[in-house]
Protein backbone atom coordinates (compact mmCIF):
# COMPACT_ATOMS: atom_id res chain seq x y z
CA UNK A 1 0.00 0.00 0.00
CA UNK A 2 2.56 2.19 1.23
CA UNK A 3 4.40 1.76 -2.11
CA UNK A 4 1.77 2.05 -3.99
CA UNK A 5 0.98 5.54 -2.89
CA UNK A 6 4.67 6.67 -3.32
CA UNK A 7 4.23 5.15 -6.46
CA UNK A 8 1.65 7.86 -7.35
CA UNK A 9 3.09 10.69 -5.43
CA UNK A 10 6.09 9.88 -7.84
CA UNK A 11 4.31 10.02 -10.64
CA UNK A 12 2.33 12.80 -10.16
CA UNK A 13 5.12 14.99 -8.87
CA UNK A 14 6.83 14.54 -12.46
CA UNK A 15 4.01 14.85 -14.12
CA UNK A 16 4.05 18.53 -12.81
CA UNK A 17 7.47 18.54 -13.28
CA UNK A 18 6.87 18.44 -17.11
CA UNK A 19 4.37 21.78 -16.82
CA UNK A 20 6.36 23.83 -15.37
CA UNK A 21 10.32 22.94 -16.43
CA UNK A 22 11.59 23.20 -20.41
CA UNK A 23 12.62 26.19 -22.13
CA UNK A 24 15.60 28.68 -20.91
CA UNK A 25 14.61 31.68 -18.69
CA UNK A 26 15.32 33.95 -21.46
CA UNK A 27 12.53 32.07 -23.44
CA UNK A 28 9.01 34.02 -23.32
CA UNK A 29 5.54 32.48 -23.03
CA UNK A 30 2.76 34.75 -24.52
CA UNK A 31 -0.88 33.16 -24.14
CA UNK A 32 -3.05 34.87 -26.15
CA UNK A 33 -7.11 34.57 -25.94
CA UNK A 34 -9.00 35.35 -29.84
CA UNK A 35 -12.16 35.13 -31.00
CA UNK A 36 -12.46 32.12 -32.78
CA UNK A 37 -12.82 33.53 -36.15
CA UNK A 38 -9.02 34.26 -36.33
CA UNK A 39 -8.31 30.84 -35.71
CA UNK A 40 -6.10 30.36 -39.15
CA UNK A 41 -4.97 33.58 -39.72
CA UNK A 42 -3.71 33.83 -36.25
CA UNK A 43 -1.76 30.59 -36.93
CA UNK A 44 -0.26 31.53 -39.86
CA UNK A 45 0.94 35.27 -38.07
CA UNK A 46 1.89 33.16 -35.22
CA UNK A 47 4.35 31.34 -37.83
CA UNK A 48 5.83 34.68 -39.46
CA UNK A 49 6.47 36.61 -35.88
CA UNK A 50 8.79 32.95 -34.67
CA UNK A 51 10.66 33.94 -37.79
CA UNK A 52 11.12 37.34 -36.73
CA UNK A 53 11.64 36.43 -32.87
CA UNK A 54 12.22 33.16 -32.08
CA UNK A 55 12.40 33.45 -28.41
CA UNK A 56 9.14 34.12 -27.97
CA UNK A 57 6.37 31.20 -27.84
CA UNK A 58 3.33 31.76 -28.66
CA UNK A 59 0.26 29.81 -27.22
CA UNK A 60 -3.23 30.35 -28.71
CA UNK A 61 -6.89 29.74 -27.32
CA UNK A 62 -9.61 30.03 -29.45
CA UNK A 63 -12.61 30.19 -28.78
CA UNK A 64 -16.04 32.55 -28.40
CA UNK A 65 -14.84 36.37 -27.33
CA UNK A 66 -17.86 35.79 -24.53
CA UNK A 67 -16.06 32.46 -23.26
CA UNK A 68 -13.02 33.81 -23.05
CA UNK A 69 -14.22 37.39 -21.33
CA UNK A 70 -15.58 34.87 -18.78
CA UNK A 71 -12.05 33.19 -18.37
CA UNK A 72 -10.20 36.28 -17.99
CA UNK A 73 -12.48 37.66 -15.64
CA UNK A 74 -11.69 34.15 -14.01
CA UNK A 75 -8.31 34.78 -13.57
CA UNK A 76 -7.26 32.81 -16.73
CA UNK A 77 -3.32 33.81 -17.38
CA UNK A 78 -3.52 35.53 -20.52
CA UNK A 79 -1.51 38.37 -21.76
CA UNK A 80 -3.51 39.57 -25.18
CA UNK A 81 -6.82 39.44 -26.13
CA UNK A 82 -8.19 39.80 -29.14
CA UNK A 83 -12.52 39.91 -29.02
CA UNK A 84 -14.80 39.84 -31.78
CA UNK A 85 -16.91 42.51 -30.25
CA UNK A 86 -15.78 46.05 -28.44
CA UNK A 87 -18.61 44.71 -25.78
CA UNK A 88 -16.24 41.81 -25.02
CA UNK A 89 -13.30 43.98 -24.37
CA UNK A 90 -15.50 47.12 -22.86
CA UNK A 91 -16.53 44.60 -19.76
CA UNK A 92 -12.60 44.63 -19.10
CA UNK A 93 -11.47 47.50 -19.67
CA UNK A 94 -12.17 50.44 -17.10
CA UNK A 95 -11.10 53.36 -19.30
CA UNK A 96 -14.32 52.15 -21.55
CA UNK A 97 -16.49 53.80 -19.21
CA UNK A 98 -19.24 52.87 -16.89
CA UNK A 99 -21.91 52.70 -18.66
CA UNK A 100 -20.29 50.02 -20.66
CA UNK A 101 -18.01 48.74 -18.36
CA UNK A 102 -20.94 47.03 -16.10
CA UNK A 103 -19.00 45.00 -13.88
CA UNK A 104 -16.02 47.17 -13.58
CA UNK A 105 -13.27 44.97 -14.33
CA UNK A 106 -10.11 46.94 -14.67
CA UNK A 107 -7.90 44.28 -16.58
CA UNK A 108 -6.82 46.30 -19.83
CA UNK A 109 -3.69 47.31 -19.42
CA UNK A 110 -4.02 51.36 -19.85
CA UNK A 111 -3.35 52.26 -23.56
CA UNK A 112 -2.67 49.58 -24.76
CA UNK A 113 -6.11 48.90 -26.64
CA UNK A 114 -6.95 49.54 -30.40
CA UNK A 115 -9.01 48.51 -33.17
CA UNK A 116 -7.06 46.23 -35.03
CA UNK A 117 -9.52 44.55 -38.08
CA UNK A 118 -12.64 44.87 -39.47
CA UNK A 119 -14.84 41.84 -40.12
CA UNK A 120 -18.46 41.70 -42.00
CA UNK A 121 -21.46 39.70 -41.17
CA UNK A 122 -22.81 37.69 -44.06
CA UNK A 123 -25.42 35.55 -44.76
CA UNK A 124 -24.17 32.07 -46.29
CA UNK A 125 -26.19 28.50 -47.39
CA UNK A 126 -25.38 24.82 -47.74
CA UNK A 127 -24.03 23.99 -50.98
CA UNK A 128 -27.35 23.54 -53.29
CA UNK A 129 -29.18 26.32 -51.48
CA UNK A 130 -31.99 23.76 -50.34
CA UNK A 131 -34.06 26.60 -48.87
CA UNK A 132 -33.37 29.04 -52.41
CA UNK A 133 -32.57 32.13 -49.76
CA UNK A 134 -30.50 34.63 -51.84
CA UNK A 135 -30.62 37.96 -50.07
CA UNK A 136 -31.46 39.16 -45.62
CA UNK A 137 -34.84 39.88 -47.85
CA UNK A 138 -35.66 36.81 -49.04
CA UNK A 139 -34.17 35.39 -45.44
CA UNK A 140 -36.39 37.73 -43.65
CA UNK A 141 -39.35 37.04 -45.30
CA UNK A 142 -38.62 33.10 -45.10
CA UNK A 143 -38.25 33.95 -41.44
CA UNK A 144 -42.01 35.73 -41.27
CA UNK A 145 -43.47 32.52 -42.93
CA UNK A 146 -41.77 30.08 -40.60
CA UNK A 147 -40.77 27.70 -42.88
CA UNK A 148 -36.63 27.40 -42.38
CA UNK A 149 -34.18 26.46 -40.09
CA UNK A 150 -31.75 29.28 -39.37
CA UNK A 151 -28.43 28.87 -37.53
CA UNK A 152 -27.43 31.62 -35.75
CA UNK A 153 -24.46 32.65 -32.56
CA UNK A 154 -26.44 32.91 -29.01
CA UNK A 155 -26.32 36.16 -26.91
CA UNK A 156 -23.07 35.63 -25.29
CA UNK A 157 -21.23 35.35 -28.63
CA UNK A 158 -20.65 38.77 -30.59
CA UNK A 159 -21.87 36.68 -33.90
CA UNK A 160 -25.35 36.45 -32.01
CA UNK A 161 -25.23 39.91 -31.01
CA UNK A 162 -24.66 41.20 -34.55
CA UNK A 163 -27.75 38.81 -35.86
CA UNK A 164 -29.82 40.10 -32.72
CA UNK A 165 -29.19 43.69 -34.24
CA UNK A 166 -30.00 42.54 -38.04
CA UNK A 167 -33.15 41.15 -36.29
CA UNK A 168 -33.90 44.62 -34.40
CA UNK A 169 -33.31 46.41 -37.62
CA UNK A 170 -36.28 44.50 -39.16
CA UNK A 171 -38.32 45.02 -36.67
CA UNK A 172 -38.26 40.74 -35.49
CA UNK A 173 -39.13 39.55 -32.33
CA UNK A 174 -37.20 37.13 -31.37
CA UNK A 175 -39.38 35.17 -28.85
CA UNK A 176 -41.58 35.18 -31.36
CA UNK A 177 -38.83 33.57 -33.85
CA UNK A 178 -38.11 30.85 -31.51
CA UNK A 179 -41.89 30.07 -30.76
CA UNK A 180 -42.23 29.25 -34.54
CA UNK A 181 -39.10 27.40 -33.93
CA UNK A 182 -36.86 28.52 -37.14
CA UNK A 183 -33.94 29.43 -35.14
CA UNK A 184 -31.32 27.32 -33.67
CA UNK A 185 -28.39 28.90 -31.60
CA UNK A 186 -24.53 27.60 -31.87
CA UNK A 187 -22.22 28.19 -28.71
CA UNK A 188 -19.60 30.06 -30.96
CA UNK A 189 -19.11 31.27 -34.43
CA UNK A 190 -17.30 27.93 -35.81
CA UNK A 191 -20.31 25.93 -34.76
CA UNK A 192 -22.45 28.01 -36.83
CA UNK A 193 -20.28 27.79 -39.30
CA UNK A 194 -20.01 23.81 -39.46
CA UNK A 195 -23.87 23.30 -39.54
CA UNK A 196 -23.92 25.20 -42.73
CA UNK A 197 -21.15 23.28 -43.75
CA UNK A 198 -23.23 20.19 -43.25
CA UNK A 199 -26.31 20.57 -44.57
CA UNK A 200 -27.43 20.69 -40.81
CA UNK A 201 -29.66 23.90 -41.62
CA UNK A 202 -31.13 26.09 -44.30
CA UNK A 203 -29.27 29.50 -43.31
CA UNK A 204 -26.94 31.00 -41.78
CA UNK A 205 -25.46 34.29 -40.20
CA UNK A 206 -21.55 34.20 -39.57
CA UNK A 207 -18.32 36.33 -40.53
CA UNK A 208 -17.55 36.63 -43.73
CA UNK A 209 -13.99 35.04 -42.90
CA UNK A 210 -15.45 32.10 -41.67
CA UNK A 211 -17.29 31.58 -44.57
CA UNK A 212 -14.50 31.68 -46.84
CA UNK A 213 -11.98 29.71 -44.93
CA UNK A 214 -14.96 27.22 -44.67
CA UNK A 215 -15.79 27.50 -49.02
CA UNK A 216 -19.18 28.26 -48.11
CA UNK A 217 -21.53 30.37 -50.06
CA UNK A 218 -22.41 34.01 -49.26
CA UNK A 219 -25.41 35.12 -50.82
CA UNK A 220 -25.49 38.45 -48.61
CA UNK A 221 -23.53 40.70 -47.01
CA UNK A 222 -25.05 42.80 -43.61
CA UNK A 223 -24.70 46.75 -43.62
CA UNK A 224 -23.09 49.09 -41.18
CA UNK A 225 -26.87 50.14 -40.82
CA UNK A 226 -28.16 46.31 -40.13
CA UNK A 227 -25.62 45.72 -37.82
CA UNK A 228 -22.84 48.45 -37.00
CA UNK A 229 -18.99 48.20 -37.92
CA UNK A 230 -17.75 44.37 -36.63
CA UNK A 231 -14.54 45.44 -35.60
CA UNK A 232 -12.04 43.44 -33.12
CA UNK A 233 -10.33 45.36 -30.59
CA UNK A 234 -6.91 43.93 -29.62
CA UNK A 235 -5.33 44.84 -26.02
CA UNK A 236 -2.63 43.70 -23.57
CA UNK A 237 -3.99 42.77 -20.39
CA UNK A 238 -2.82 44.55 -16.99
CA UNK A 239 -1.60 41.24 -15.34
CA UNK A 240 0.42 40.14 -18.54
CA UNK A 241 4.12 38.85 -17.60
CA UNK A 242 5.20 40.17 -20.41
CA UNK A 243 3.61 43.35 -21.15
CA UNK A 244 6.24 44.40 -23.66
CA UNK A 245 6.74 41.74 -25.44
CA UNK A 246 2.74 41.83 -25.43
CA UNK A 247 2.90 45.00 -27.08
CA UNK A 248 5.61 43.83 -29.96
CA UNK A 249 3.28 41.44 -30.39
CA UNK A 250 0.59 43.39 -31.42
CA UNK A 251 2.42 46.03 -33.19
CA UNK A 252 3.49 43.22 -35.48
CA UNK A 253 -0.05 42.00 -36.44
CA UNK A 254 -0.20 45.47 -37.69
CA UNK A 255 2.71 45.12 -40.39
CA UNK A 256 2.34 44.53 -43.70
CA UNK A 257 3.52 40.96 -43.41
CA UNK A 258 1.12 40.32 -40.77
CA UNK A 259 -1.93 42.40 -42.18
CA UNK A 260 -1.34 40.51 -45.90
CA UNK A 261 -2.04 37.24 -43.93
CA UNK A 262 -5.21 38.59 -42.17
CA UNK A 263 -6.51 40.34 -45.46
CA UNK A 264 -6.17 36.85 -47.55
CA UNK A 265 -9.21 35.77 -45.58
CA UNK A 266 -11.23 39.33 -46.00
CA UNK A 267 -10.11 41.08 -42.76
CA UNK A 268 -9.63 44.72 -43.45
CA UNK A 269 -6.68 45.89 -41.07
CA UNK A 270 -7.38 49.31 -39.75
CA UNK A 271 -5.27 51.78 -39.29
CA UNK A 272 -5.79 54.25 -36.11
CA UNK B 1 -42.47 29.94 -18.42
CA UNK B 2 -42.37 27.94 -21.67
CA UNK B 3 -42.61 24.30 -20.55
CA UNK B 4 -41.60 22.64 -24.13
CA UNK B 5 -38.06 21.85 -22.90
CA UNK B 6 -40.09 19.17 -20.14
CA UNK B 7 -42.53 18.01 -22.62
CA UNK B 8 -39.97 17.40 -25.31
CA UNK B 9 -36.72 15.72 -22.66
CA UNK B 10 -39.78 13.22 -20.94
CA UNK B 11 -41.21 12.77 -25.06
CA UNK B 12 -37.29 11.74 -25.75
CA UNK B 13 -36.75 9.96 -22.67
CA UNK B 14 -39.66 7.63 -23.33
CA UNK B 15 -39.46 7.25 -26.84
CA UNK B 16 -35.48 6.19 -26.53
CA UNK B 17 -36.29 4.11 -23.72
CA UNK B 18 -38.98 1.97 -25.16
CA UNK B 19 -35.97 1.37 -28.40
CA UNK B 20 -33.29 0.43 -25.97
CA UNK B 21 -36.01 -1.45 -23.91
CA UNK B 22 -36.70 -4.12 -27.07
CA UNK B 23 -32.80 -3.63 -28.58
CA UNK B 24 -31.47 -4.46 -25.16
CA UNK B 25 -33.46 -7.62 -24.35
CA UNK B 26 -32.65 -8.42 -27.72
CA UNK B 27 -28.85 -8.76 -27.14
CA UNK B 28 -29.06 -9.48 -24.03
CA UNK B 29 -31.02 -12.65 -25.35
CA UNK B 30 -28.75 -13.31 -27.96
CA UNK B 31 -24.83 -12.64 -26.74
CA UNK B 32 -25.74 -14.74 -23.64
CA UNK B 33 -26.18 -17.65 -25.63
CA UNK B 34 -22.71 -16.97 -27.98
CA UNK B 35 -19.63 -18.73 -27.37
CA UNK B 36 -16.90 -17.15 -24.34
CA UNK B 37 -14.46 -15.06 -26.76
CA UNK B 38 -17.45 -14.46 -29.56
CA UNK B 39 -19.71 -12.61 -26.27
CA UNK B 40 -16.57 -11.34 -25.04
CA UNK B 41 -16.08 -9.08 -28.37
CA UNK B 42 -19.36 -8.69 -28.77
CA UNK B 43 -20.11 -7.08 -24.96
CA UNK B 44 -17.34 -4.80 -25.71
CA UNK B 45 -18.41 -3.09 -28.61
CA UNK B 46 -22.28 -3.05 -27.32
CA UNK B 47 -21.17 -1.67 -24.41
CA UNK B 48 -18.92 1.00 -25.62
CA UNK B 49 -21.55 3.85 -26.23
CA UNK B 50 -21.80 3.83 -22.11
CA UNK B 51 -18.07 4.55 -21.72
CA UNK B 52 -17.23 7.07 -24.33
CA UNK B 53 -17.78 10.45 -24.27
CA UNK B 54 -21.08 11.32 -25.27
CA UNK B 55 -19.80 14.13 -28.16
CA UNK B 56 -17.77 11.06 -29.10
CA UNK B 57 -21.02 9.13 -30.10
CA UNK B 58 -22.18 11.94 -31.23
CA UNK B 59 -19.84 13.07 -33.67
CA UNK B 60 -20.32 9.45 -35.17
CA UNK B 61 -24.14 9.81 -35.37
CA UNK B 62 -22.90 13.43 -37.36
CA UNK B 63 -20.90 11.79 -39.62
CA UNK B 64 -23.22 8.93 -40.65
CA UNK B 65 -26.56 10.35 -40.41
CA UNK B 66 -25.83 14.49 -41.38
CA UNK B 67 -27.68 15.04 -44.69
CA UNK B 68 -24.08 15.50 -46.94
CA UNK B 69 -22.96 11.88 -46.11
CA UNK B 70 -24.16 8.82 -47.49
CA UNK B 71 -26.68 6.85 -45.27
CA UNK B 72 -27.92 10.52 -44.08
CA UNK B 73 -28.50 11.73 -47.83
CA UNK B 74 -30.34 8.37 -48.31
CA UNK B 75 -32.63 8.38 -45.52
CA UNK B 76 -33.61 12.10 -46.42
CA UNK B 77 -33.96 11.19 -50.04
CA UNK B 78 -35.84 7.71 -49.35
CA UNK B 79 -38.25 8.22 -46.58
CA UNK B 80 -38.10 12.55 -46.03
CA UNK B 81 -36.50 11.17 -42.89
CA UNK B 82 -34.12 14.55 -41.34
CA UNK B 83 -32.18 12.98 -38.26
CA UNK B 84 -30.49 15.80 -38.00
CA UNK B 85 -31.21 18.99 -36.09
CA UNK B 86 -34.68 17.39 -35.38
CA UNK B 87 -36.44 15.96 -32.47
CA UNK B 88 -36.34 12.33 -34.01
CA UNK B 89 -32.72 12.68 -33.78
CA UNK B 90 -32.36 13.34 -30.36
CA UNK B 91 -34.46 9.80 -29.53
CA UNK B 92 -32.30 8.28 -31.72
CA UNK B 93 -28.95 9.78 -29.97
CA UNK B 94 -30.47 9.43 -26.27
CA UNK B 95 -31.43 5.63 -27.10
CA UNK B 96 -28.06 4.74 -28.17
CA UNK B 97 -26.00 6.58 -25.38
CA UNK B 98 -28.65 4.59 -22.90
CA UNK B 99 -29.15 1.48 -24.60
CA UNK B 100 -25.75 -0.27 -22.88
CA UNK B 101 -27.89 0.26 -19.54
CA UNK B 102 -30.88 -1.68 -20.41
CA UNK B 103 -28.18 -4.41 -21.73
CA UNK B 104 -26.01 -4.68 -19.12
CA UNK B 105 -28.98 -4.72 -16.27
CA UNK B 106 -30.98 -7.38 -18.76
CA UNK B 107 -28.20 -9.23 -19.45
CA UNK B 108 -27.43 -9.74 -15.60
CA UNK B 109 -30.78 -10.56 -14.45
CA UNK B 110 -30.78 -13.31 -17.85
CA UNK B 111 -27.29 -14.78 -15.91
CA UNK B 112 -28.80 -15.21 -12.90
CA UNK B 113 -31.71 -17.07 -14.19
CA UNK B 114 -32.04 -20.14 -13.38
CA UNK B 115 -31.81 -22.49 -17.12
CA UNK B 116 -33.59 -25.99 -15.33
CA UNK B 117 -36.64 -24.07 -14.84
CA UNK B 118 -36.70 -23.58 -18.73
CA UNK B 119 -35.22 -27.35 -19.34
CA UNK B 120 -38.50 -28.20 -16.99
CA UNK B 121 -40.98 -26.02 -19.25
CA UNK B 122 -39.90 -27.88 -22.74
CA UNK B 123 -40.55 -31.20 -21.27
CA UNK B 124 -43.26 -30.02 -20.74
CA UNK B 125 -43.89 -29.43 -23.99
CA UNK B 126 -43.77 -25.53 -24.09
CA UNK B 127 -42.50 -23.21 -26.47
CA UNK B 128 -39.17 -21.13 -26.47
CA UNK B 129 -41.68 -18.02 -26.91
CA UNK B 130 -43.91 -19.19 -24.00
CA UNK B 131 -40.59 -19.48 -21.80
CA UNK B 132 -39.42 -16.15 -23.01
CA UNK B 133 -42.42 -14.30 -22.15
CA UNK B 134 -43.87 -16.09 -19.48
CA UNK B 135 -41.33 -17.59 -17.56
CA UNK B 136 -38.23 -15.67 -17.65
CA UNK B 137 -39.46 -12.30 -18.21
CA UNK B 138 -41.08 -12.37 -15.18
CA UNK B 139 -38.73 -13.66 -13.43
CA UNK B 140 -36.44 -11.46 -14.11
CA UNK B 141 -38.57 -8.76 -14.36
CA UNK B 142 -36.86 -6.89 -11.25
CA UNK B 143 -33.42 -6.31 -13.29
CA UNK B 144 -35.42 -5.18 -16.31
CA UNK B 145 -37.18 -3.05 -14.94
CA UNK B 146 -34.28 -1.57 -13.00
CA UNK B 147 -32.79 -1.20 -16.20
CA UNK B 148 -35.78 0.44 -17.96
CA UNK B 149 -36.08 2.96 -15.23
CA UNK B 150 -32.39 3.84 -15.39
CA UNK B 151 -32.08 3.94 -18.98
CA UNK B 152 -34.92 6.51 -18.82
CA UNK B 153 -33.86 8.39 -15.97
CA UNK B 154 -29.95 8.71 -18.16
CA UNK B 155 -32.07 9.33 -21.15
CA UNK B 156 -33.49 12.55 -19.44
CA UNK B 157 -30.02 13.55 -18.38
CA UNK B 158 -28.72 13.61 -22.06
CA UNK B 159 -26.56 16.17 -22.92
CA UNK B 160 -23.78 15.52 -25.49
CA UNK B 161 -24.62 13.54 -28.51
CA UNK B 162 -27.99 14.70 -28.40
CA UNK B 163 -26.85 18.83 -28.69
CA UNK B 164 -24.67 17.41 -31.47
CA UNK B 165 -27.04 15.54 -33.39
CA UNK B 166 -30.00 18.25 -32.86
CA UNK B 167 -28.31 21.33 -32.03
CA UNK B 168 -30.84 23.93 -29.44
CA UNK B 169 -33.84 24.87 -31.60
CA UNK B 170 -36.29 26.95 -28.89
CA UNK B 171 -39.83 25.05 -29.60
CA UNK B 172 -38.32 22.21 -31.39
CA UNK B 173 -34.93 20.25 -30.26
CA UNK B 174 -34.71 22.53 -26.84
CA UNK B 175 -34.36 19.93 -23.82
CA UNK B 176 -34.19 20.40 -19.79
CA UNK B 177 -30.34 19.72 -20.30
CA UNK B 178 -29.12 21.94 -23.69
CA UNK B 179 -31.97 24.40 -21.67
CA UNK B 180 -30.28 25.10 -19.08
CA UNK B 181 -26.58 24.98 -20.82
CA UNK B 182 -27.74 28.29 -23.40
CA UNK B 183 -29.28 30.00 -20.27
CA UNK B 184 -26.35 29.63 -19.01
CA UNK B 185 -24.14 30.74 -21.82
CA UNK B 186 -25.95 33.84 -22.24
CA UNK B 187 -25.94 34.92 -18.05
CA UNK B 188 -30.10 34.41 -17.59
CA UNK B 189 -28.87 32.37 -14.07
CA UNK B 190 -32.62 32.69 -12.68
CA UNK B 191 -34.02 30.64 -15.37
CA UNK B 192 -31.68 28.52 -15.37
CA UNK B 193 -32.03 27.59 -11.89
CA UNK B 194 -35.77 27.37 -12.30
CA UNK B 195 -34.87 24.65 -14.99
CA UNK B 196 -31.86 22.73 -12.77
CA UNK B 197 -34.87 22.61 -10.31
CA UNK B 198 -37.29 20.64 -12.19
CA UNK B 199 -34.46 18.36 -13.62
CA UNK B 200 -33.49 17.74 -9.80
CA UNK B 201 -37.19 16.95 -9.32
CA UNK B 202 -38.01 15.05 -12.07
CA UNK B 203 -34.45 12.82 -12.06
CA UNK B 204 -34.49 12.20 -8.24
CA UNK B 205 -38.23 10.60 -8.63
CA UNK B 206 -37.15 8.73 -11.62
CA UNK B 207 -34.13 7.29 -9.24
CA UNK B 208 -36.54 7.16 -6.41
CA UNK B 209 -38.75 4.51 -8.18
CA UNK B 210 -35.94 2.23 -9.00
CA UNK B 211 -35.59 1.88 -5.28
CA UNK B 212 -39.12 1.42 -4.58
CA UNK B 213 -39.09 -1.40 -7.18
CA UNK B 214 -36.86 -2.64 -5.48
CA UNK B 215 -38.03 -2.71 -2.17
CA UNK B 216 -41.14 -4.48 -2.99
CA UNK B 217 -39.46 -7.50 -4.09
CA UNK B 218 -38.50 -8.27 -0.80
CA UNK B 219 -34.92 -8.26 -1.33
CA UNK B 220 -31.84 -6.34 -3.54
CA UNK B 221 -32.09 -6.83 -6.70
CA UNK B 222 -28.33 -8.72 -8.17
Amino acid sequence: MKRALALILFLFLTACGGNSGGGSAEDVELIVFAAASLQETLEECGALYREERPKVRLVFQFDSSGTLKTQIEEGAECDVFISAGQKQMDQLDRAAGPDVNTEGLDLVARGTRFDLLENKVVLTVPEGNPAGIHSFDELRAALEAGDILLAVGNGDVPVGQYTQRIFAFWGLDEAALNAAGVLTYGSNAREVTTQVAEGLVDGGIIYATDARSAGLTVVDTATAEMCGRVIYPAAVLSNSRFPGEARAFLEFLRTPGAGAVLESVGFTPLDN
Amino acid sequence: MDWFPLYNSIRIAAISTVLAFFLGLAAAWYTARLPRLAKGLLDAVLTLPLVLPPTVVGYLLLLALGPRRPLGAWLLDTFGLRLTMTWPGAVLATAAVTFPLMYRTVRGAFESFDETLAQAGRTLGLSDAWLFWRVRMPLCRQGILAGTVLTFARGLGEYGATSMLAGYTPGRTATISTTVYQLWRTGQDGPALRWVLVNLALSAGALLAVNLLERKEGRPWR
